[in-house]
């Protein structure tokens, strides 16, 4: 079943109402998250290792069902739909996995032209995109590539490429610029914003590097002991405070 | 562009051995069945051949006399035929107990009347007790349906094992299928992950492993049919270059519906692995988000 498009216009792209999750008997990973993500909006999500970021994140491209609260997507509970809907919001949701999760078997440009062979459209259609998407990462003259022959950094582009060559509405990235030069991190934020800008694409980052956060004026959410707080230590604003302390001093 | 490359790789050493167990399995059941069949095609053939003849004994008549009691009992209404057996014939038949030299001409045998009733007719021998007793003839009358009761219990039990042996054979096939698949599933579980991300729905996935199982079923059934022809040939081929008798030994040959029973194995085979497939692949599916 294909949902409306005009649910992108909605009010809210993510919405996370009290969540919690769970790993078997374990305490809570996540503890009452609750969380508002407007379409357009730009994110990053902080947090030491094992703060729970990528589980999160495996809550908001609908991995995972919370132990408890509700993830809202385009306005629509997913508490309540059906297997056939929860595969046609996923379909609007790009994400580039940490540990990129190719398929070794198939090529870089079938890696990438994925999603779109799983929506049914033709070779045909979209083969000049996949070209241009993968000369766009670098990866033009590796497009034969299988991922095994790739290096680190090649494969995240891959990754990134895939997540981003359906144009989804929601761009969910687990550290994705953490194999790659500074210079092609650059590069890739430059790919998200682009995204972000031109159709409106909501993008939240899981990322370590501070580097990168500071590049953008975009709020930082940080998990700490399961909770989730909007951090305003980091990012343009935080600089412009840092600026004012100077001047002051 | 090259062709697609299939989203499941390409057949694996797992595969291959899930490749030679079905299809031994299916060369096994294919057997069995043929088996089967052939037993109870026996049992029909013999039951009926043995339910409607009878022999008459006069022990005390001479071959004249024995021929007038043959014409009484062909005109008894329902006797198809009656046939008085020469000197030679008794002797066949003593052979397996005196040996071949043939019975001293001095010694007393019974004159004996092979009957074969009508098709559809039951239980002549009352009717032949009570006619040759009104003409004054000493008798004895052995009706073969006495003991072909036996022979078709036996047989019936027979036919029971060789088909309970075929539904072992064909449930352990389905079962085998059923645990390859789902460890296939969980050997491809970055694959299925990966696809259900992007958006794939449960029969889409599904699908791939069901088209996957379903030549590998079709492929591993064919081969298995095709050695159970082999077998079969060779053992018919066996039995009739050795010159065997086919008196009591069943007729062996492969008729049409033999060779639909082949041509069904791998079909079955093929659906079996299909259903198997989806079944574990949407139960499993069905356990994650």
């Amino acid at each position: 079943m294909t949902l409306p498009r005009h649910d992108l216009f909605d009010d809210v792209a993510v919405r996370l109402d009290g969540v919690s999750l769970r790993y078997d008997t374990s305490e809570d990973i996540l503890s009452g998250i609750d969380l508002v993500l407007k379409p357009g909006s730009f994110s990053f999500l902080t947090g030491a290792s094992g703060a729970g970021k990528t589980s999160l994140l495996k809550l908001l491209y609908l991995a995972l069902k919370p132990t408890r609260g509700e993830v809202s997507l385009f306005g629509r509970p997913t508490s309540r739909l059906t297997r056939d809907q929860l595969s046609a919001l996923r379909r609007r949701v790009g994400v580039v996995f940490q540990e990129f999760r190719l398929l070794d078997h198939l090529t870089a440009y079938e890696n990438v032209a994925l999603p779109l062979r799983v929506l049914g459209r033709k070779e045909a259609s979209y083969r000049h995109d996949v070209e241009e998407l993968l000369a766009w990462v670098g990866l033009g003259e590796r497009m034969h590539s299988r991922p095994p022959t790739l290096s680190g950094g090649e494969q995240q582009r891959v990754a990134i490429a895939r997540a981003v060559v359906t144009q989804p509405d929601i761009l969910i990235a687990d550290e994705p610029t953490g194999n790659v030069d500074p210079e092609m991190g650059a590069r890739l934020m430059r790919l998200f914003l682009e995204l972000n800008k031109r159709r409106a694409t909501t993008v939240i980052i899981a990322t370590h590097d501070l580097g990168l956060v500071r590049q953008v004026d975009a709020p930082v959410f940080r998990l700490q002991h399961g909770l989730l707080v909007q951090d305003v230590e980091y990012g343009p604003a935080a600089r412009r405070r840092t600026d004012i302390v100077k001047t002051v001093d | 562009m090259a062709k697609e490359t299939p989203l499941l790789p390409v057949e694996d050493a797992r595969e291959m051995a899930l490749f030679f167990v079905v299809g031994a399995l299916c060369f096994l059941a294919a057997l069995a069945t043929l088996s089967a069949k052939s037993t109870y095609g026996a049992a029909r053939s013999w039951t009926a051949e043995v339910e409607g003849e009878l022999t008459v004994s006069l022990p005390d008549a001479d071959r004249r006399g024995a021929e007038e009691a043959r014409q009484l009992i062909e005109a008894t209404e329902g006797v198809r035929e009656a046939r008085l057996l020469s000197k030679q014939e008794i002797d066949a038949l003593l052979e397996p107990n005196f040996g071949s030299r043939g019975l001293p001409e001095s010694l007393p045998l019974p004159q004996l009347i092979a009957v074969t009733a009508e098709p559809d007719t039951q239980f002549m021998g009352p009717t032949l007790e009570r006619r040759l007793t009104e003409a004054g003839y000493a008798h004895a009358v052995d009706e073969h349906a006495d003991w072909a009761g036996d022979v078709r219990r036996m047989l019936a039990i027979a036919r029971l094992v060789a088909l309970t042996a075929v539904a072992l054979l064909a449930s352990t096939a389905v079962a085998v299928i059923a645990f390859a698949t789902h460890a296939a599933l969980l050997a491809r579980r970055d694959i299925v992950d990966v696809l259900h991300l992007a958006g794939a729905r449960d029969r889409y996935i599904a699908g791939l492993f069901e088209r996957r199982f379903w030549l590998l079923g079709l492929r591993a059934g064919a081969v298995g049919a095709l050695l159970a022809l082999g077998a079969a040939a060779a053992m018919i081929f066996g039995v009739h270059s050795s010159g065997a008798r086919s008196g009591l030994l069943p007729v062996l040959s492969l008729d049409i519906v033999d060779l639909l029973i082949l041509v069904l194995t791998p079909v079955i085979a093929g659906l079996a692995a299909r259903i198997a497939a989806r079944v574990t692949v949407i139960r499993s599916l069905k356990s994650v988000m």
